[in-house]
């Protein structure tokens, strides 16, 4: 075994997750931010640069070497003379500077990798302008002369990293990814490992609109007077993620709930950061209700109304019409925000309601006696949701496929960044 | 971040959340010079295996790295070594150090894992230095292959420790970013601050006295050595072991640096290309964009 | 000191020589739209497609040092512009080439810069009528006398500071093996 693993790089606007290929986790999981020198609202054009190139800055030199990341990013970021920016806005590189000197400590510090020895594998938002994917080869090529480069997109790699279901007998690249972060949720198709670009929706509930969905329920309960106010949103998410799961039926839950309250409350301790002081709250209602808003999201919010069923409907009626069985046969979650109990379940039920009930409609409009076969609907939950994309990426890199799909430095060096406007799609068995 | 760190940081981060938190465990990584490390909890959940491949690690031995891990580790080398890999340290969670302050210096000590077996060649390097001084005489010539094109070589004479590095660049624009650096290795001494600091001498293609009478060094544009002279003062007892941490790390340091000011100068070039687009734009003249619209709101183009 | 004598000397020497590139590329920059002789409906740059031989005009050289020089192609409706940037050792040699081929490799919003640059020159320039339709022809010609100008004055920067940070980190490498003396 000459060859050392593959690097799994995949950066996302919250949280870049690293790390080598064969693994089921990443090695390192922590914020996209970089804390450099100089104020944090100069930052759009070249701040690493010296405005006037030649002055005082260059004849010192290293300046750009004096930066952190990461976890180290916020924990300077109180330091006088750091700033703290995030290179990647809404999952593009907003900032190649930052993004550059991001990737420059991240393989030296932390992975400790002579980038000329390996082969990586990135990944890039669904749509990514191809010009990003040029500059980014630039950079890895160029300045890492590393050996062999692979930008995958990543609701692809989330559809890889279902494979390792056992419920997957036949490893396809299409499916219907639901991908819901920190920020933003995505529904995304994808016929053969091409992204059906025109189909994609977005839906602007997520990991955040949920621990401020609890927060406000437990502030209405009167539960968080006990928490010091900078901890409260620290103590919703962390009862969201602890507690929480998706019921099957809301009037049930809150029935049973009353029938038995201790039965299903749960208690929360907590101990205030600064003080050290400890406080408990009582987790209720909030345990199912807090998922329950990707299913009725007029709990929560008052300008988007379609729940997410609904949605993923829509997108796959908006697909072509010849991968639309293969897209309802394989929905795929990925993401911290899909990890709810039961998230798959539910969703699944939901979207077979819709499906049949429009194929009764149809059969009911053509007055035919002749009924339709049915549309199978299944929705996979994984155990490596969480992150999932990083995930695939590593079951990908240990392909031996992959060293083949890669563009070497050799082509690189005769081609240009323009080779990384090709791509091919490897591993599936279909 | 200028001087590299000579500790893995991933043993370091994964050895420490393991003894809050014992659970089942099965990762690969590297770190410089080719090494695989690989962790894994075979047997129990609270015993770890760490085990390290290296690619010189027949050299090392030879030059008595088992002994030095010995010191280091003693009982926490495993009899048993993991198939693929060289070496295996059985961790014992339940047996680390339960003060913070110990435990902090015992997990360090396993992230050293790789310094330690390389620094076998430089601390004999250095007994043999003590011996010679009363004997006379040159000491063996040590050669350790740490990379494929790559090689290190130390020896010892009466006054001295010369180490010897081969460096490969295979990019032309790191040839030369390298030979800048290389030279600048060879002047900074005449800085009064660090005239103490070891001599160093680079010659590319040639490749030093020393070694010359080595079968199989190639001779070719790309190749460099880079010699460094260690006098006694640079391993006395109480600094060997901080001199060993940096001259082996030598090679990354320098190939480090030499990416990092790839992306100095790709900030730089961003930023005066966004300057001459300004002075491009200038010339555009202002074309008024008034969008056409239709009642419904969609936009017209002329065509 | 003797470093910016000698810039002034240089500038001195400079002047003239992109005064007159200023003045042979504002004179050239007479343009119209001419379509092609040779295929019906085609309109391409003829300094570019060489298809007809006499809307060529005669291609001039400007030339500073033996090292540095302009090369100018008029034609009917475009011309072209090859600079030669002064290479004065390896160094400079490499840093021209990134920087050139960084900003070749953005040509997209350049507009009129050329993705290749003409043999024998480090990077060219295309000139069409439709760009001296749309936007101001002074200010082209102004562009093209300031990025020469600046060039020059990048790489040598880009130079020293490859220079002075090899330096700090020679000494920072060094100071750390011998700070332990102390």
């Amino acid at each position: 075994m000459s060859v050392l693993a593959p690097i799994i790089c995949d950066n996302g606007t919250g949280y870049s997750k690293v790390g080598f290929a064969g693994n089921s986790d990443p090695s390192f999981v922590f914020p996209t931010a970089i804390a450099t020198r100089g104020s944090a609202s100069q930052s759009s054009r070249a701040p690493a640069v010296p405005s006037k190139p030649g002055h005082l800055a260059s004849k010192r030199g290293v300046e750009d070497l004096d930066f952190f990341i990461g976890d180290e990013a916020l924990a300077n970021a109180k330091t006088p003379g750091y700033g703290v920016h995030y290179p990647i806005r809404h999952g593009m590189i907003d900032n190649w500077d930052h993004m550059e000197r991001y990737w420059e400590q991240t393989i030296f510090k932390y992975l400790r990798a002579e980038p000329e020895d390996h082969y990586f594998l990135l990944t890039e938002p669904p749509l990514n302008p191809p010009e990003n994917r040029e500059q980014t080869a630039e950079i890895f090529f160029e300045s890492f002369n590393i050996k062999g480069l692979y930008i995958a997109v990543q609701a692809v790699l989330a559809l890889a990293a279902s494979w390792s279901s056992n419920r997957v007998t036949d490893r396809t690249l299409t499916g219907t990814v639901i991908d819901s972060g920190d920020g933003v949720t995505h529904v995304i198709p994808c016929a053969e490992g091409y992204v059906i670009g025109s189909a994609i929706k977005h839906i602007p509930i997520a990991g955040r609109d949920i621990s401020q969905f609890v927060l406000n329920l437990m502030r209405e309960r009167g539960e968080m007077a006990q928490v010091p106010p900078e901890d409260q949103l620290r103590v919703a998410s962390k009862v969201k993620e602890n507690y929480s799961y998706v019921c099957q039926d809301i009037v049930r839950e809150f029935r049973k709930y009353d029938e038995e309250p201790y039965k299903f409350f749960e208690r929360y301790e907590g101990e205030h950061s600064v003080t050290g002081r400890k406080y408990g709250v009582d987790v209720g209602y909030e345990r199912f209700l807090a998922p329950e808003i990707f299913f009725n999201p007029e709990i929560y919010s008052s300008d988007f109304l379609t729940p997410l069923p609904q949605i993923v409907d829509d997108v796959i009626q908006q697909s072509p019409i010849d991968v639309r069985r293969g897209l309802y046969k394989n929905i795929v979650l990925s993401g911290g925000s899909t990890m709810f109990q039961h998230f798959g379940t539910r969703l699944k039920r939901d979207l077979k309601q819709l499906v049949d009930r429009r194929l009764d409609a149809s059969v009911t409009a053509s007055g035919s006696a002749q009924r339709s076969s049915g549309v199978e609907v299944d929705v996979i939950s994984h155990k490596r949701q969480r992150y999932a994309v990083w995930f695939g990426g590593s079951l990908l890199a240990s392909l031996p496929d992959f060293y083949t799909s890669c563009h070497t430095k050799a082509q690189y060096d005769e081609v240009g960044p323009s080779i990384c406007r090709r791509y091919q799609i490897f591993g599936s068995s279909t | 971040m200028i001087l590299l760190e000579p500790h893995n940081v991933i043993i370091q981060t994964t050895i420490l959340e393991k003894i809050q938190k014992p659970g089942s465990l099965d990762v690969v990584f590297v770190d410089y010079d080719n090494v695989r490390f690989h962790l894994s909890t075979p047997e129990r959940k609270t015993v770890l295996l760490l085990s390290m491949n290296i690619r010189c690690w027949d050299e090392l031995v030879q030059y008595g790295a088992l002994d030095i891990l010995r010191r280091e580790y003693g009982s926490l080398l495993a009899t048993q070594v993991e198939p693929e890999y060289n070496v295996s340290l059985e961790i014992d969670l339940e047996q680390v150090p339960t003060d913070a302050e110990s435990r902090e210096a015992f997990v360090t000590s396993l992230a050293l894992l790789k310094r330690n077996a390389l620094a076998a060649p430089f601390e004999r390097g250095f007994d043999t230095q003590k011996q010679l001084e009363s004997a006379g005489g040159q000491g063996e010539l040590m050669q350790i292959h740490y990379r494929d094109e790559e090689a290190m070589y130390i020896q010892a004479a009466p006054d001295r420790v010369t180490v010897i590095f081969s460096t490969v660049f295979r990019e032309e624009t790191d040839r030369i970013f390298g030979k800048v650096f290389l030279q600048e290795f060879v002047d900074a001494r005449r800085q009064p601050s660090i005239q103490n600091a070891p001599q160093v001498l680079y010659s590319s293609r040639d490749p030093p006295l020393e070694i010359r009478h080595v079968p199989g060094l190639r001779n070719s544009e790309e190749i460099g050595y880079v010699t460094f002279v260690l006098f006694p003062r640079h391993f006395t007892k109480s600094v060997a072991p901080s001199t060993i941490s940096h001259i082996q790390l030598f090679r990354d340091y320098l190939h480090y640096h030499i990416k990092c000011s790839k992306a100095y100068m790709h900030s730089r070039m961003r930023h005066r290309v966004t300057e001459f687009q300004k002075v491009l734009n200038r010339a555009k003249t202002e074309v008024a964009t008034t969008e056409r619209k239709t009642a419904s709101g969609r936009t017209m183009l002329s065509r | 000191m003797v470093e910016a004598l000698g810039s002034l000397a240089m500038s001195n020497v400079l002047r003239p020589y992109l005064a007159a590139v200023r003045s042979t590329l504002t004179a050239a920059l007479t343009l119209e739209n001419f379509g092609s002789q040779v295929v019906e409906r085609h309109n391409k740059p003829e300094v570019e497609s060489a298809s007809s031989k006499e809307v060529l005009l005669n291609p001039l050289t400007i030339s500073r040092n033996e090292n540095e020089r302009v090369l100018i192609e008029p034609s009917v409706n475009s011309i072209r512009l090859s600079i030669k940037i002064k290479q004065a050792d390896e160094i400079e040699r490499i840093l021209c080439n990134k920087f050139t081929r960084f900003m070749m490799q953005r040509a997209e919003s350049f507009i009129v810069l050329r993705r290749k640059p003409v043999a024998g020159y480090d990077i060219s320039f295309l000139i069409t009528n439709t760009h001296t339709e749309t936007m101001l022809k002074h200010k082209i010609v102004d562009f093209i006398i300031q990025f020469m100008e600046e060039v020059d004055k990048e790489i040598s920067e880009m130079k020293l500071s490859l220079n002075a940070r090899a330096r700090i980190v020679a000494e920072s490498y060094l100071t750390a093996v011998s700070n332990c003396l102390t």
